[in-house]
């Protein structure tokens, strides 16, 4: 019972404070190699890099970790290989899940996909998958994200930008026109716990309606409580606690009932994008994740049975060592959590598995072209680090979503990486470089400390009551401004290396025309020619399982069904939790 | 405080992201300019808190595609009141550069797409402020 009161990192100091090491480095020898490393220092080493041996790179978005200007064996002297590293698929899985990496299974080219109507969508997804594509990656409109129908006032103009549009399970239907669910695997960006338990219903429904067992369907939700309650602004916001319980009833109802889907993926790169550092990335989704484990175990279940398909979704981003390092050591904290925290039995449960997306705000405006530089060495870095899963942003994103040659272009960066490289032919090729393992150290040390103050200030769901994330980014963000500004953190093109000539401005994307009216007109149809009988019981008892405490899966499920529209659906959640307000800083 | 300049500040429509519009309005309001903060709002909404307040500027912030539509009706909206002579209007957010004129064309008297710094928002809102009303903060 003492355990319940200890955090994780006292957990984990507790249970792995004795184990014993074996150093691979001789000490006699790495003794010799200090008096020769000083000896180096005071001959070779000028005084100016003696003075600032550590130097910090300014990134965006970085963790600002300062750096040695060489790494040797004596920056890890008491490096084990076996505890440390492992070899890959093996514990502390910090070179990788699998035993044999991409020569097993490549990593998937995720691009994502979603503006106008579903029509328009499922044309762009067409496209992806006929150029080499092998995920299908949705993501939604404004209104649809925000769990409002294209006809609400709300979503006025704004139906089919920057996503598609979905109101009901026919627009779902539509975007997977003469798409085998059952042989591809589908992210639905569901941001939402709220979002999800809609959205995915409506997919459930058509996978029904389809005559495809759900034991069929592979994919992913993201199902994320600090995309609704952190890192979103939007007009009606449902309480902490409310959609905390919805994340893990989606969780709990798709591994009951869909047990190839992965049901989370424990954010990550939104909230970064927002504006936080690497580190504090991995913090908040890990102290998510731990948070969501207790629940599940609160509610009576196994912890292999939820922990073998939890996932997370990240944001490699400009610090090309600090993004292979920082995914090396989420795998081997998040290991040590599962195994020495929860006691998970299964190595499934141990491992950390990932979809990252390259990221946005490190796109500039200026010299567009630039941006594929930028997100293919993001790219690079995420193949180094051992992702899963991946979207590479497109050039012209600081315009618009992308044009079908810019997202083309966007597949084709991870397709010469994959086929051209050679770099996918050796798992963990930057393992044992004396720089990489320090700086994976020095950062998965970093993680659990601030999980440590997360769990402190009384574990996730509380920290995002209280405002304490919402406080913490609104901090970073800010000041990260002021080092652009300053150009401490130099943007090729920006505010450095500017271009005295104008460049000639891109081609962007334009969006489709009658959207809106098109999907205003489906609407309008479907409430004419669906059951309202059947609609409004299915709303009613919706209604009454988010009181009384029953998983709303099931119900929604039912709505979606019998054709609700999505914001019928949240219109009952709204009614049924009541409103909350986050708090902003500034 | 007299002669301060009065900024208000929205989320056009049902955009997500408010990273750059809470930069903005701490900075406007270290500059020394008075801001109100409304989050997610509709043009209709935002005139009339507005005219409530008695704001110089009204500023929106656009990423989701909306600055054409929404952004349009807003102008529309202010033109009902009669506002677009006494007050500015100014939007930021992400926008292609010919939407950004067409944007200047409509009404708005200053758009801020992304890499926009501080300095530039806050002297040519004050510039805008300026040349409208002759007001200076």
């Amino acid at each position: 019972m003492a355990e319940q009161n200890k955090t994780t990192k006292e957990i984990l100091r507790a249970k792995l404070g004795g184990r014993r090491r074996t150093p691979l480095y001789n000490p006699a020898i790495l003794e010799k190699m200090r008096q020769e490393f000083e000896q180096w220092k005071g001959s070779l080493v000028r005084e100016e890099d003696r003075q600032n041996w550590h130097a910090t790179p300014h990134t965006l978005l970085g963790s600002e970790i300062p750096r040695e200007m060489l790494y040797t064996p004596l920056s890890s002297i008491d490096f084990d290989y076996m505890e440390d590293l492992g070899h890959s698929g093996q514990e502390p899985f910090t070179r990788g899940i699998h035993a044999n990496m991409y020569r097993g299974k490549e990593f998937t080219m995720r691009q994502l996909t979603g503006f106008g109507g579903p029509e328009e969508t499922n044309q762009r997804i067409k496209f992806m998958l006929a150029h080499g594509g092998t995920g299908v990656n949705v993501l939604f409109d404004l209104p649809t994200i925000q769990m409002y129908d294209s006809d609400d006032p709300l979503s006025k103009g704004q139906v089919g930008m920057s996503g598609v549009a979905i109101d009901s399970v026919e627009d779902m239907d539509l975007v997977f026109k003469d798409i085998p669910l059952d042989k591809i695997t589908v992210s639905l960006v569901t941001h939402y716990p709220s979002n999800t338990a809609i959205l995915f219903s409506m997919y459930l429904a058509l996978a029904e309606r389809r005559g495809i067992p759900w034991d069929n369907l592979r994919g992913s939700v993201q199902n994320d409580i600090t995309l609704e309650e952190v890192v979103r602004s939007g007009p009606e916001y449902i309480p902490p606690a409310d959609c905390f319980r919805i994340q893990c009833d989606n969780i709990e109802f798709i591994r009951q009932k869909i047990p190839l889907w992965n049901f989370v993926t424990f954010n990550g790169y939104n909230l970064r994008e927002f504006g936080t550092s690497g580190i504090t990335e991995m913090a908040v989704a890990v102290a998510n994740a731990i948070s969501t484990v207790e629940e599940m175990l609160r509610r009576g279940h196994d912890v292999d049975w939820i922990a073998e398909r939890l996932a997370f979704f990240w944001s490699p981003a400009s610090d090309f060592f600090e993004e292979v390092a920082r995914l090396r050591a989420v795998r081997r904290l998040w290991y040590k959590i599962m195994k020495y925290r929860f006691e998970a039995k299964s190595q499934r449960s141990m491992w950390m598995r990932c979809h990252v997306q390259t990221s946005g705000v490190s796109l500039m405006r200026e010299e567009p072209l630039n941006n594929i530089i930028r997100a293919a060495y993001q790219a690079l870095a995420a193949v180094f680090g051992g992702v899963q899963s991946l979207h590479v942003d497109s050039y012209d994103e600081a315009y618009s979503v992308p044009t079908e040659e810019a997202a083309l272009l966007s597949l084709r960066t991870q397709q010469i990486i994959q086929a051209e490289t050679g770099i996918t032919d050796v798992v963990d090729p930057l393992g044992g470089s004396f720089y990489v393992e320090a700086l994976t150290n020095e950062i998965e040390t970093r993680i659990l400390d601030e999980v440590d103050e997360i769990e402190k200030v009384g574990g996730y769901v509380t920290a995002i009551d209280r405002g304490w994330i919402h406080k913490k980014i609104a901090e970073f963000f800010y000041n990260e401004r002021s080092m652009v500004e300053k150009g401490h953190i130099k943007l090729v093109g920006y505010n450095i290396y500017q271009s005295p000539i104008g460049l000639p401005p891109i081609h962007v994307f334009e969006y489709p025309e009658g959207v809106e009216e098109r999907q205003k007109a489906r609407l309008a149809r479907l409430r004419e020619q669906r059951d309202n009988e059947k609609v409004n019981t299915a709303l009613a008892a919706l209604e009454d399982a988010c009181k009384r405490g029953m998983n709303v899966v099931l119900y929604t499920l039912q709505c979606a069904k019998v054709g609700c529209s999505e914001g019928e659906m949240f219109k009952v959640f709204k009614k049924a939790f009541g409103l909350w307000k986050p708090p902003v800083f500034w | 405080m007299a002669g301060q300049i009065k900024v208000l500040l929205s989320k056009l429509g049902l955009d997500v992201h408010n990273r750059g519009v809470i930069t903005v309005a701490k900075e406007l309001r270290d500059a020394g300019m008075e801001v109100i903060y409304i989050g997610n709002s509709l043009p209709k909404e935002i005139i009339r808190t507005a005219i409530q307040e008695g704001v110089d500027v009204i500023g929106v912030s656009s990423l989701g595609g909306a600055h054409l539509t929404l952004g349009g009706e807003l102008i529309e909206e202010a033109k009902k009141e009669r506002l677009e002579e006494s007050m500015a209007f100014v939007i930021g957010g992400v926008f292609s550069t010919s939407d950004a004129e067409k944007l200047q064309e409509i009404g708005f008297d200053g758009t801020f797409v992304p890499g926009a710094t501080r300095e530039e928002i806050v002297s040519s809102i004050r510039k805008i402020v300026f040349d409208k009303t002759g007001r200076r903060s």
